[in-house]
């Protein structure tokens, strides 16, 4: 198996390249160790000055990938490349000060993120001090602005913010050391509709001005959509579509995407998803072996390749399911919810 | 649903909900009024503060003092705020049960899911241990889950299970009105998918009606048959679903559908709500009205009939 290396569009090199990236958690006694594997053999790049959006469900890994990439986790084999440079190799022993000044975190909970003892002016300084930064009241005050609140803000509680300001904090803290690369771990998911919007245009700003690149982890399909450029599918530990965003929820090709996106409410939809149709996404994609789109289980007998299957701005659209093979007549295949005549195993 | 009486399951009139402290007031909700009737899904949406839980916890009487509730509450014709606690016992969960916004931490820790499921049967029914137990069994199949899993604690189900248990706990005695506050936030939209699906089932097959409580507009306009839109304490829009996602009519219920990015379509740029906060002397929207109905620069005013079942919140009539 020998994974196609996802192209890029940008002229630029992606900042940030992880090849191959496997997680093992181990639990239980000295004696009974179990393995789960969290991220099996990762392959992404993030472009340069883009937002790349990782969805999936509760337990697919995303967290997982995005502490790796943070190196808050020591993955157990793999690359990550931050411009070229394979860090885990370079810098065993954890991350260096310009590795963590290159990539940033803003996570989940701005209510646990932010010590409540200290006042916001604390937050954006450290960061700034311990990356030799100037830290001037000028400096604090034009990261405010940035991200869009008030620069009076700075002598304030977290107590004394709702939480969309304290996630624009959280964001204004990650953008205090000029990084290159930030990773969003879902940012909205803890806030109410009022102040989503205002989070992903705050990020897509930050991108189309500063050129920063994001990892968008979420498993809000229509905030993935709407503020990646984009999306990659995290399935069970392994990445199992990606393309373009706007192509890729229009045309979803693994069933594991169409039974992600068939989830999703939406209004226009005139009739409730199929059942049958969903039952028989879910069972192709709980056991490989029962997925009645392939020809006797071909899933489980050799791991499906990425498949090219469509171009969209530059932006390849693969997949990697069987089905989508170079040698299938049709180039793109819809699944249906009727088992499909068995051509070419 | 043994009951004969043939009008709405509940009808709230001019609920108001005050939440008093030292010398000042908070209105939770203001003059709400709003009617469902049997086997029906009602939604009520809203951002987080507009007072939508505060009248699903008003009608459930879980407000104490210093919240001070007026208007009536009737639920089969029964009025609801004048009961007794020994009448409210036998009410709640009997006739109208709730799922919690948190309901994924609402279970007990340290008990099995048998044993709360069970308190609800020998509680409630003063059913035997015994009975309790079989009848809990049915009920966990009932929402798909092995009876099996009737000696496990909270902490050994996924997310969405313990959410499934906590629904199966809500219709155990077969109430009319199942109220249910934020039932799948907390979870991702595959799981959410299913449990919503679950509901439905056990709508047609127990005959209940909904009071449906989410922020979600996309999930609320696709489950429930008709809805409220409430801001600040008032329902600013009262209707069918479909035709309130159609054609909304109050500016709120434009910015709050604005707050959800779209899946199919090209990408285009979303405002969210406007930061037009309310104060005293404005609903915070009167500046984006049209011109005819920019006279409730003071308050919100009342619901007017529009159409035929469509409410809005104006004062003027204008053409729609």
């Amino acid at each position: 198996m020998t994974p196609q290396a996802p192209a890029t569009t940008a002229t630029r090199p992606p900042v940030m390249s992880v090849r191959g990236l496997t997680k093992d958690f181990t639990s239980g006694g000295l004696f009974s160790r179990a393995r789960h594997r969290a991220l099996n053999a990762v392959d992404l790049d993030i472009p340069h000055g883009r937002i790349v959006a990782l969805v999936g469900e509760s337990g697919s890994g995303k967290s997982t990938l995005a502490r790796c990439l943070a190196r808050l986790e020591q993955p157990t084999r793999g690359e990550i490349r931050l411009d070229g440079q394979d860090v885990l190799r370079t810098q065993k022993r954890g991350a260096s000060r310009a590795y963590r000044g290159a990539v940033q975190m803003v996570f989940q909970d701005p209510f646990g993120s932010l010590n409540p003892v200290h006042r916001v002016e604390h937050f954006l300084r450290r960061p700034l001090l311990l990356h030799g930064k100037p830290a001037q009241e000028s400096d604090l005050r034009a990261l405010m602005t940035t991200v869009g609140l008030d620069a009076d803000m700075l002598q304030s509680y977290p107590h004394e913010l709702s939480g969309g300001q304290r996630q624009r904090v959280a964001v204004a803290r990650a953008l205090a050391v000029d990084p290159r690369l930030v990773l969003a771990d879902e940012p909205t998911s803890m806030l109410d509709v009022s102040v989503r919007v205002g989070i992903l245009n705050l990020m897509r700003r930050l991108r189309d001005e500063r050129s920063i690149s994001m990892l968008y982890i979420t498993h809000d399909l229509a905030s993935a959509r709407y503020v990646a450029d984009t999306i990659q599918v995290l399935f069970a530990g392994e990445l199992v579509e990606g393309g373009d965003s706007l192509a890729l929820m229009d045309r979803p090709a693994h069933p594991y995407t169409q039974l992600l996106l068939s989830a999703v409410p939406d209004p226009e939809r005139t009739e409730p998803y199929d059942p049958v149709r969903r039952a028989a996404l879910r069972a192709a994609v709980l056991t490989p072996e029962s997925c009645p789109y392939t020809a006797e289980g071909t899933c489980s007998r050799t791991t499906p390749v990425r498949h090219v299957i469509g171009e969209d701005d530059g932006e390849p659209h693969w997949v990697r399911c069987h089905l989508y093979a170079p040698a299938t007549p049709t180039a793109r295949r819809v699944l249906t919810a009727a088992v499909p005549e068995t051509e070419n195993g | 649903m043994t009951s004969s009486f043939d009008g709405p399951v509940l009808d709230v009139r001019n609920l108001r909900v005050a939440y008093g402290g030292d010398g000042r007031s908070v209105l939770g909700a203001d003059d709400v009024s709003f009617s469902i009737g049997p086997g029906e899904v009602f939604g009520l949406a809203g951002e987080s503060g507009c007072g939508k839980s505060t009248v699903a916890n008003a009608i459930m009487r879980l407000l104490k003092p210093p919240a001070v509730i007026t208007g009536s509450v009737s639920f089969k014709g029964r009025d609801v705020l004048a009961m007794d606690p020994r009448e409210l016992r036998a009410f709640r969960w009997r006739e109208i049960a709730m799922v919690f916004q948190s309901a994924m931490n609402s279970l007990n820790p340290v008990l099995t899911v048998g044993e709360q499921i069970g308190d609800i049967f020998t509680t409630h029914e003063k059913l035997k241990k015994r009975h309790a137990r079989a009848r809990s069994g049915e009920l966990l199949e009932l929402v798909g889950i092995d009876p099996a899993r009737l000696k496990s604690y909270p902490h050994q189900l996924s997310g969405g299970m313990r959410q499934r248990v906590v629904i199966a706990m809500a219709v155990a005695l077969k109430p009319s009105l199942l109220i249910m506050d934020e039932p799948t936030t907390a979870l991702d939209v595959v799981v959410q998918q299913e449990i919503m699906a679950q509901i439905g089932d056990l709508r047609r097959e127990l005959g209940f009606s909904v009071l449906f409580i989410t922020h979600d507009m996309s999930l609320m306009i696709e489950l429930s048959h008709r809805m409220g839109v409430m801001y600040g304490g008032r329902l600013v829009e009262l209707a069918p679903a479909k035709a309130l996602f159609a054609e909304p009519l109050h500016p709120y219920t434009q910015a709050l559908m604005g707050a959800f990015p779209p899946l199919t379509g090209p990408r285009v740029h979303l405002s969210g709500l406007s930061d037009a906060p309310r104060t005293a002397g404005g609903c915070g929207f009167h500046a984006v009205c049209p011109d005819d109905r920019s006279d409730c620069s003071h308050h919100i005013p009342d619901l007017r009939e529009v159409a035929e079942g469509r409410f809005v919140a104006r004062t003027a009539g204008g053409p729609r």
